[in-house]
């Protein structure tokens, strides 16, 4: 290396010096060391006391961590599919520009800037049993169901409103990802294919999907990353759907506090995050 | 100004070498051409000038200063950027006058500077637009403004027209000529025009694979090419190579033999053996002449019946293609000599102009 | 595109946008309808209230004096028994006279603004170093930098949150006031930093490397260059990340609850509006006014943030 590489190198890494810092000490070493409160019976002042694999054994053998896994991997269904599908209608309907574009993207970008805070108020509402817009419209206008439900207060029937909820707040995201891909197919291909006799359906299927594929294998390996540890769009709009996140928290700050426990839930929530982030790494991002 | 040195230039990538050991001296004032096909080092070589890339081994020296370790800031140079690298932010004055601004120059002399660059280069009505206001010719001005308002040892021209249509392009290319001729600076332009090459340059230096090929004032390296990718690279159409062979007495070309003795460009002296030696000969398609239109001397030899297998014209000139020794060559003439195709023609050579090739080593022989 | 434009191909386009928009919007509109109306109205399905009601925001942006409490005649005699020292009776009278209906908006609101604007602005400088360092310069360990930040990115907080918490606990930050708040600051970077190297990294690989060579044979050092080309040409970007990094603190709920529970009076306000709802002090239309008010800073910086995305673009100054 010539003096003037070395230069250059030694401003990098000072450069790049606090972060490293603050990333190192604040979420790799915390990532370690949660492995090693997984290992001890942990009271939320601090103290300690070695188990071993116990945690490990009391969350195996923990009826709710199976549910809780069974929850999130309804969670994670709903909201894959569902926000893929919608961002992908999203994207190919805008994707020719029309009078009042600009307006309705800042329109459809609104759920997913909007604090979770106060969106989940609105979304309560509308599901309320005695006021909600929702139990109007299907028991009193429509007449579909018999009688009017809390959806949200059955953990069963809210699990899929956070679904919904999901979909709305997370869907724009998708849609950006699509729509960018979109946009940048040659419009060559479709006038190949429609003067090879293609109509408009199978242009799509022809042209628009194999383009897209990729961007869906990303939008689809995204969503999962980040809604395995969705916390606050749950926990806030139904506190009792247990998705592993909030089964977590529960553990660590609520009731019978056991963060040793928590912590072991989080180690195994980490192996499969990790399988997913190293798929996005290798397969798609060329970071 | 300062004269430049490069000694024993090495710059691997890796483990691939891109410039392979170059040895070059430029002198004060001088205006040299880096040209070569894509990817023979020499955009690589400047920027080693230029210190915006680390030679892996080897000196550069720049006036007295072996600048090896002197930061690419520090080295009094001027570039003009193949993309321009106009900062988009500032207008084409602040773009223009950045330099010296970061130089303290006083106010009253940036004035001066400024008014009568944008004089030279007519960018007076531009100075205080945008680079994304301006069109491409308009931003290659403003980049050369940027770079000859400075008082710099050395000015870089890394293939500054390649962006430009060909008509812009012949226009910027006299300019530049202009400019040179007018402050008289030490230059090195990179391009793989070899045109901007033979017309701009004091000193042509061809680049091939990493190595200097030939270095020579224009008319050496076209006349005098030290070897056949010289010769090739160089000139437009590009040399004829046509396989033959040399004999004591004659060459052997197809059915022709040129006599040896008024082969006066070729060294080789020494005595070949029965069989002849196999040689590359080059003729440039410039040099052909029609036979009703030149005497024949002493000096030329004339080739024949040659059938005529193609032509193309160009206007003024046209190119015609007819089979020589097994390969297709090309002769240009001009609109006097009226052709068909198919039909046989005379066409006789100046024998100084002939050059002979190494049929291994590709160099002159 | 290629197809025809007939007018059921129109109508049909019409209708699926109107149904897009509303069904993004319907929250919202919902959110504001409630928030301006009456008790008596909130069981109408209609989002147009039939009167406008507007107390819940002068209560919460303190337009309305709140209600003098009397404290009670009994107690009132206690304060007057000159036995007592100065600082009791005042704790005392303090005590009765608090008003616990009372929802401090504009006091939560102020320290959602210094944590979030704070965290951001750190953020900001350290992913500008950062992000810079590891898209523009040469140096061996510069490909796993990259790729523990996109790891670090996409690591979320939940997993986080126990190992983070005992760490607090055992270097004693988390028993106190300040440093639950400090340790809350800090997690605010942590949880910003890796997006904001993640965008800014993106976005200066897209910047030519000849801008910033032009600079420095103009005579500008590399910091030079920095400050003098690169920063300057970001600008739209730097305020687009620090708008993102702002927003992601502003959201914030998990750790805000994890160590600002106890310490009302550092409440964000995710963590204020939660402990409202829950509180059955809740009344709809302060609640929604309350959503309305936390929200309305996010759509404002949006808005801006997505008007300035379009300055954004270095072509001009380089072909290609």
């Amino acid at each position: 290396m010539t003096p003037l590489e070395r230069a250059e190198a030694r401003f990098g890494w000072k450069l790049v010096a606090p972060t490293i810092v603050i990333l190192g000490l604040l979420i790799l070493y915390p990532l370690m060391y949660n492995v090693y409160l997984s290992f001890f019976d942990v009271q939320l002042n601090g103290s300690k006391i070695f188990v071993g694999l116990e945690n490990y054994i009391k969350l195996l053998s923990n009826t709710d961590y199976y549910s809780a896994i069974a929850t999130t991997s309804l969670y994670l269904f709903g909201t894959v599919v569902g926000t893929t599908l919608l961002g992908l209608a999203m994207a190919l309907l805008l994707r020719d520009p029309f009078m009042g574009r600009g307006l309705v993207n800042a329109a459809i970008m609104l759920p997913y800037v909007a604090p979770v805070i106060s969106v989940v108020f609105g979304w309560q509402f509308l599901f309320d049993p005695i006021s909600g817009v929702v139990n109007y419209l299907f028991v009193d206008l429509l007449g579909l169901w018999s009688e009017r439900s809390n959806l949200i207060g059955d953990p069963d029937s809210a699990l899929w409103v956070v679904v919904l909820f999901d979909i709305w707040k997370h869907a724009p995201i998708a849609y950006l990802l699509i729509l960018s891909k979109l946009v940048s197919i040659s419009r060559d291909q479709y006038e190949a294919a429609a003067i090879d006799g293609y109509g408009p359906i199978g242009r799509f299927f022809h042209v628009t999907l194999p383009e897209l594929y990729f961007v869906l294998a990303t939008v689809v390996l995204l969503r999962l990353i980040w809604n395995l540890n969705r916390f606050e769009d749950v926990y806030l709009l139904a506190p009792n759907v247990e998705t592993l996140p909030i089964f977590t928290y529960y553990q660590a700050f609520t009731g019978v506090i056991d963060q040793g426990l928590a912590a072991a839930t989080s180690v195994i929530q980490l192996g499969v995050l990790s399988i997913f982030i190293w798929f996005y790494i290798k397969k798609i991002m060329k970071w | 100004m300062a004269a430049i040195e490069l000694k024993n230039i090495v710059k691997s990538f890796g483990d691939t070498a891109v410039v392979k050991g170059i040895d070059l001296n430029i002198e004060d004032g001088e205006f040299v051409v880096l040209v070569g096909p894509s990817g023979c080092g020499k955009s690589t070589t400047l920027r080693m000038i230029a210190g915006l890339e680390q030679a892996t081994s080897g000196d550069i020296v720049i006036g007295d200063r072996v600048v090896n370790d002197i930061e690419p800031q520090h080295r009094n140079i001027a570039m003009v950027f193949q993309n321009y690298a106009l900062y988009p932010h500032k207008s084409v004055k602040e773009n223009i006058i950045f330099a010296l601004r970061r130089q303290k120059v006083d106010n009253q002399d940036i004035e001066r500077r400024l008014t009568e660059v944008s004089e030279m280069l007519q960018l007076e009505a531009l100075l205080d637009r945008k680079p994304a206001d301006l069109s491409g010719g308009q931003r290659q001005r403003v980049a050369m403004g940027r770079a000859i308002i400075r008082e710099a040892d050395l000015f870089l021209f890394d293939e500054p027209l390649s962006n430009l249509d060909s008509k812009l392009r012949s226009h910027m290319r006299t300019e530049i000529g202009k400019i040179h001729n007018k402050f008289g600076r030490t230059s090195v332009y990179v391009t793989h025009d070899q045109v901007e090459a033979m017309t701009l340059a004091d000193k042509v230096v061809v680049l091939h694979d990493g190595y200097i090929a030939q270095a020579g004032t224009p008319m050496e390296v076209y006349l005098n090419p030290a070897n056949v990718f010289v010769a090739q690279f160089i000139g437009s159409p590009s040399m004829n190579i046509i396989e033959g062979r040399l004999f004591n007495d004659y060459l052997q070309v197809g059915n022709y033999r040129l006599p040896r003795q008024q082969l006066s460009n070729v060294a080789l002296q020494t005595t070949i053996n029965e069989q002849g030696l196999p040689v590359k000969v080059g003729i440039r398609p410039d040099f052909f002449n029609d036979s009703r239109l030149f005497p024949e001397t002493d000096n030329t030899f004339n080739f024949n019946q040659l059938q005529i297998d193609l032509i193309e014209p160009m206007g003024f000139d046209k190119e015609i293609l007819f089979n020589l020794a097994g390969g297709s060559v090309k002769a240009r003439l001009d609109l006097r000599s009226e052709f068909k195709r198919g039909e046989r023609v005379d066409l006789i050579v100046d024998l100084s102009r002939v050059l002979l090739f190494d049929n291994e080593t590709d160099l002159r022989l | 595109m290629l197809g025809k434009k007939t007018i059921k191909g129109r109508i049909g386009f019409a209708l699926a946008i109107v149904l897009l928009v509303s069904f993004s919007l319907l929250p919202f509109a919902q959110i504001l309808s409630t928030s301006l109306k009456h008790q008596y109205d909130w069981g109408n399905p209609s989002l147009i209230p039939q009167s406008i009601n507007l107390d819940a925001y002068k209560e919460l942006l303190g337009v309305t004096e709140p209600e003098q409490v009397e404290i009670p005649a009994a107690i009132q005699k206690i304060l007057n028994n000159p036995k007592l020292s100065e600082d009791k009776k005042q704790a005392i009278a303090a005590k009765y006279t608090a008003n616990d209906n009372l929802f401090p908006f504009g006091k939560y609101m102020l320290n959602s603004v210094i944590f979030s604007v704070g965290a951001a602005s750190f953020s900001l400088v350290f992913s500008v170093m950062g992000a810079y360092s590891i898209s523009r310069l040469r140096f061996k360990g510069q490909v796993v930098i990259q790729r523990s930040v996109l790891f670090v990115y996409m690591v979320g907080g939940v997993l986080l949150m126990v190992p983070l918490y005992q760490m607090a606990m055992n270097v004693g930050l988390a028993s106190s006031l300040w440093g639950s708040a400090f340790c809350l600051f800090l997690i605010y970077i942590v949880q910003t930093l890796p997006v904001g190297m993640y965008m800014l990294g993106n976005y200066f690989r897209g910047i030519p490397f000849a801008l910033e060579e032009a600079a420095m044979m103009d005579g500008c050092s590399r910091k030079e260059a920095i400050i003098k080309v690169v920063l300057p040409l970001s600008l739209p970007m730097l305020a687009t990340v620090f708008i993102y990094c702002f927003i992601i603190g502003w959201n914030e709920y998990l750790f805000a609850s994890v160590f600002l529970k106890q310490y009302p009076e550092f409440h964000t306000l995710p963590l204020a509006l939660q402990e409202l709802f829950v509180s059955k002090n809740a009344i709809w239309d302060r609640i929604m006014a309350a959503s309305m008010l936390t929200l309305a800073p996010i759509v404002i910086c949006f808005l801006f943030a997505s008007r300035f995305m379009k300055g954004g673009k270095t072509d001009g100054g380089v072909k290609g």
